[in-house]
């Protein structure tokens, strides 16, 4: 590195400060993962005596097999698929259209069409009146609601008209000199040219679908259509205060926690896996949505 | 009959006009350069052609139609943009295919088209290639590209120069005339460049502030001037204007006067701007003229000319004289001697030309 | 093409198209961004804008049979049940007292973060732990609080573990009212500041480098350049920040809150939106819970407003 041969003395010891300093947050960020997966492999005896502090004590995979056997794990797991893509599909289809349409300079009543979109973000009926709606809608218990109701928001549109909106205007002029009608323009030439931005998009849809647990707790009440994280909450809720299950994980390696743990790995891997693909987009993403009119 | 014709075409935004009802007839096959300030209009006016801004009021007319509720894309017109618009998500091929599939034209007919203009415009071995791997040059060939394969009625030409440096800009610039003559498609290009305007066009369109102030073909243009605004618009460096007034034989400039072709006294006293081109003088008498003492600025050798910046009374100009290969000789130039047939006269308040003897 | 020409005798003729017929060609030859726009104008007001409506439940007697419209109106009524009520005064107070420690100890944590990040020259390893601090950020408030929940226990948690290996006698920490904010904060932090520095480092990355010379040249070392050159370059975008965060100090995240509290530190962890959720949907009050709703978003709305209106005091544009 060039420049740190030409770093006094003094500054190469604040460098070396500072990057032990990150070292040290960058292991206290990871650290509760790595507990809470030592914790999922071992033996729920040895976690209940808060033996587990790094690595896995009495490596076991029996709260693994626990819950693998148990129908509602998969069903939840099933319903966050669910919901994560048919979710992120149907913001998609709201989303691009609506942005593309508040980004052209023609539409008339523009700036009213903005703003009605972006007062949602400073006001908010609140909780009441948002589920008494859901009721009045028959969306209540209701896969399709869950994705329908929670399709849109000010802010993704915002970011992505943003974005169309720094397109230059003649790739539009171009295309329709060209014969293309709106469809086509933003088909064959604005969603080419903003592949980052819907990238950023449909990855804040997809955490947020995937993470999305509150209004699934409120709206559902079928056990078959609750997502993963419904389900955790539950079993962290109910497991230790389950007195059958307690006879059960007596006799077998494993403990509420253990199995909660496990659960949690579960739920934390696809996230580990999409990661690395999409952290080069929500960079550039944040910023794009952020301070600009 | 491919003409375009426009009348009385007005642009406003609201209250403000930017465009003030301008009248302009471009014939078949011709090249019309439209050239001005920026912000003088020409731009827009090249967009309602387009169909890409909206007509305030007057009639657009290509091919003997009025076109100005019609869709850009009837409007069988082309346009070549400032920057381009590549798409940069498509290679050169698809980007000049472009127009061709969404009007449903065959593939085999589009390959066709396509391998021909590429034969024209020497693209044929950059098909492949994205718009970012492209130079400068072959960017502005693929631009024209997309609007020839789409043998449009009119070309539309948006400042298609001014993204590329001066000498590209030059070569290219014989492109596209080159390209025209053997095309022969009717032409409207708009620049800021009076030197693109000069070289390309059949004739000259110059606006100012909204306004058509003179149409014509370039040496029109050059030669007689409709007012002062074109006098210095065309030429560089421009006509030299200085504020005289009218004798018997010709108009005095500070304490100097100027003999002027027609000039009579009846015309005496009165206000005028005179006007004299800077390669119209020379440095020594050579038939009817007069000499204007100068004192002399600057010498700026050019190569085969130099510019002499001088000053007479409160007047600056410049001159253009013969270097022979030499400068030392126009060190010592005291004086100028103005050919009476080359002068022009404008009205002192209202800039327009006048014509004496009449 | 010839049958593209509208046929429209008169304007036509005259040369001069009248405003209506401008309008109608607009919208003959647009209509589809209208259309485009059309469904998502329709969910706005189905899920936003029709529950704004709903909120006149707020001055209401509401009945579940009788729905919105119909239900009797009472006035103020709530809102003076809400502030006679202990409870509620109390979330009140939680609500703006917890925003409080996340503004103080939560604000700087992202700057501090942003400013080291950038005094790491060794590429890699700065990438490496960008890519885990901004880890948290997408973990969902379930799993968090079930980590929180697992490390903080009793009998497993690692904290206690550890607390006893220096002799000290175990806490149950999530029934102890006085330890619930320093861990609802602590996990904020946990979760936020890495991906928060983003920001932050943006503003860093487009400070002119001539001025880092210039200090060098000068003799200026890295500490002095963090605070004469970094932090004045970004103090724009570190007031903006503050600023959204003080317009955002109704939004504590409830959803955390409702995963980690309990009855027994209510008095400390319960907020006005965990509030609302009891007495709404857990209790049914629907009108009052909706009073106390309004409140939060109406105070919520000013707030926001106010921070809006102060950053285009700072900035040439506004945050929207």
């Amino acid at each position: 590195m060039q420049r740190w041969n030409l770093y006094s003395q003094g500054d190469k010891f604040f460098a070396i400060v500072v990057s032990i300093l990150i070292g040290m947050f960058t292991v206290a960020t990871l650290y509760p993962f790595i507990y809470i997966a030592a914790v999922s492999f071992s033996s729920g005896f040895a976690a209940q005596a808060g033996k587990v502090v790094l690595t896995p004590i009495d490596a076991t995979l029996e709260a693994y097999g626990y819950i693998i056997s148990d129908p509602k794990f998969w069903i939840s797991y099933r319903n966050t698929f669910i919901y994560t893509i048919g979710g992120t599909i149907m913001s998609l289809l709201f989303i691009i259209p609506g942005a593309y349409a508040l980004s052209r300079p023609q539409l008339k009543g523009r700036r009213f069409f903005n703003l009605f979109i972006a007062f949602t973000m400073w006001f908010n009926a609140g909780l009441i009146p948002f589920f008494l709606n859901m009721r009045d809608l028959n969306l209540l218990d209701s896969m399709f609601g869950i994705i329908l109701a929670f399709a849109v928001n000010a802010f993704n549109i915002i970011l992505l008209r943003n974005f169309f909106e720094a397109i230059p205007q003649s790739f539009e002029e171009a295309a329709r000199m060209d014969g293309a009608n709106d469809f086509q323009v933003l088909w064959k030439v604005f969603v080419p040219l903003s592949k980052p931005a819907i990238a950023t998009i449909t990855l804040f849809c997809i955490v947020s679908r995937w993470n999305g647990f509150f209004w699934a707790m409120v709206l559902l009440q079928s056990e078959d259509k609750i997502p993963l994280q419904v389900f955790l909450r539950h079993t962290i809720a109910t497991l230790s205060d389950d007195d059958e299950f307690a006879i059960v994980q007596t006799a077998a390696g494993f403990s509420a926690e253990t199995v909660t743990a496990a659960i949690i790995v579960c739920s934390i891997i696809p996230v580990l896996i999409v990661y690395p693909f999409i952290q080069k987009y929500f960079e550039k993403g944040i910023l794009l949505g952020g301070v600009k009119e | 009959m491919s003409g375009v014709n426009l009348s009385g075409i007005v642009k406003a935004y609201g209250a403000l006009q930017v465009v003030h009802g301008i009248d302009l007839d471009v014939q078949e096959k011709e090249f019309v350069v439209l050239v001005g300030p920026s912000g003088c209009g020409k731009s827009t006016t090249l967009r309602m052609i387009a169909g890409l801004e909206e007509i305030t009021s007057g009639d657009l007319i290509i091919d003997g139609r009025r076109i100005n509720r019609v869709a850009p894309k009837d409007r069988d017109v082309a346009m070549v943009f400032q920057n381009y618009a590549l798409y940069p998500h498509l290679n050169v091929a698809d980007n000049m295919a472009f127009g061709l599939r969404i009007r449903r034209m065959p593939k085999a007919e589009i390959k066709t088209t396509i391998d021909d203009v590429a034969e024209i415009l020497g693209l044929t071995p950059y098909l492949d290639r994205r718009p970012a791997d492209l130079s400068g040059g072959q960017r502005q060939r693929v631009a024209m590209g997309r609007a020839i394969v789409r043998h449009p009625k009119v070309f539309l030409f948006d400042e298609p120069l001014s993204n590329l440096d001066a000498k590209l800009r030059t070569q290219m610039r014989a492109e596209i005339k080159r390209l025209h003559n053997r095309l022969g498609v009717t032409s409207i290009y708009v620049t800021h460049d009076q030197v693109e305007a000069m070289t390309l066009a059949d004739r000259i369109v110059v606006m100012n502030d909204g306004n058509i102030e003179q149409v014509g073909t370039p040496m029109e243009l050059f030669n007689n001037p409709a007012n002062t605004f074109v006098a210095s618009f065309l030429g560089s460096p421009p006509m030299n204007q200085m504020k005289g007034t009218m004798t018997a034989t010709g108009a005095t400039v500070g304490d100097a006067e100027i003999l002027i072709d027609g000039a009579s006294a009846a015309n005496a006293g009165r206000d005028v701007i005179v006007g004299i081109r800077p390669e119209h003088v020379t440095l020594t008498a050579q038939g009817p003229s007069s000499a204007l003492p100068i004192s002399l600025d600057l010498v700026e050798p050019l190569g085969s000319e130099a510019l002499l910046h001088a000053r007479h009374g409160d007047n600056a100009m410049v001159f253009k004289a013969d270097t022979n290969g030499d400068i030392s000789h126009l060190s010592g130039v005291g004086e100028v001697h103005v050919p009476s047939h080359l002068v022009k006269l404008f009205d002192a308040e209202t800039g327009q030309a006048l014509t004496l003897g009449a | 093409m010839a049958k593209d020409t509208p046929i429209t005798a008169k304007s036509d003729s005259t040369g001069d198209d009248g405003r209506l017929v401008r309008l109608y060609d607009h919208f003959r030859r647009e209509w589809q961004i209208y259309l485009m726009l059309l469904p998502t104008i329709i969910w706005f007001i189905v899920f936003l804008y029709k529950p704004m409506y709903g909120l006149q439940i707020a001055f209401k007697d509401y009945s579940i049979f009788k729905g919105v419209a119909n239900s009797p109106w009472v006035g103020w009524e709530h809102f003076q049940t809400l502030f006679s009520n202990d409870s509620f005064i109390r979330a009140v107070k939680n609500t703006i007292t917890i925003s409080f420690y996340n503004l103080l100890f939560g604000f700087p944590a992202p700057i501090i973060l942003a400013l080291m990040f950038n005094e790491i020259l060794h590429a890699s390893y700065k990438r490496t732990a960008q890519t885990i601090v901004y880890l948290p950020h997408f973990i969902s408030s379930v799993i968090i609080a079930g980590i929180v929940i697992t490390a903080f226990s009793p009998t497993v948690g690692v904290i206690n573990a550890v607390m006893g290996w220096f002799g000290l006698d175990s806490i149950y920490f999530l029934t102890q009212p006085d330890w619930f904010r320093p861990i609802f904060v602590g996990t904020g932090i946990w979760q936020e500041a890495g991906f928060g520095s983003i920001v932050f480092l943006a503003a860093i990355a487009g400070v002119n480098p001539s001025l880092y010379e210039s200090a060098v040249v000068d003799g200026a070392n890295r500490w002095q350049m963090m605070w004469k050159i970094t932090i004045p370059s970004i103090l724009p975008t570190i007031l903006i920040m503050l600023i959204i965060r003080i317009g955002n100090v109704m939004e504590v995240s409830f959803e955390l809150v409702i995963l980690l509290y309990q009855p027994a530190t209510y008095e400390t962890a319960d907020v006005v939106n965990t509030w609302v959720y009891r007495q709404g949907l857990q209790s049914g009050q629907y009108d009052l819970a909706a009073a106390a709703g309004l409140f939060n978003a109406f105070v919520a709305f000013v707030l926001v407003m106010t921070a809006n209106t102060l950053s285009r005091r700072y900035s040439r544009t506004s945050l929207w």
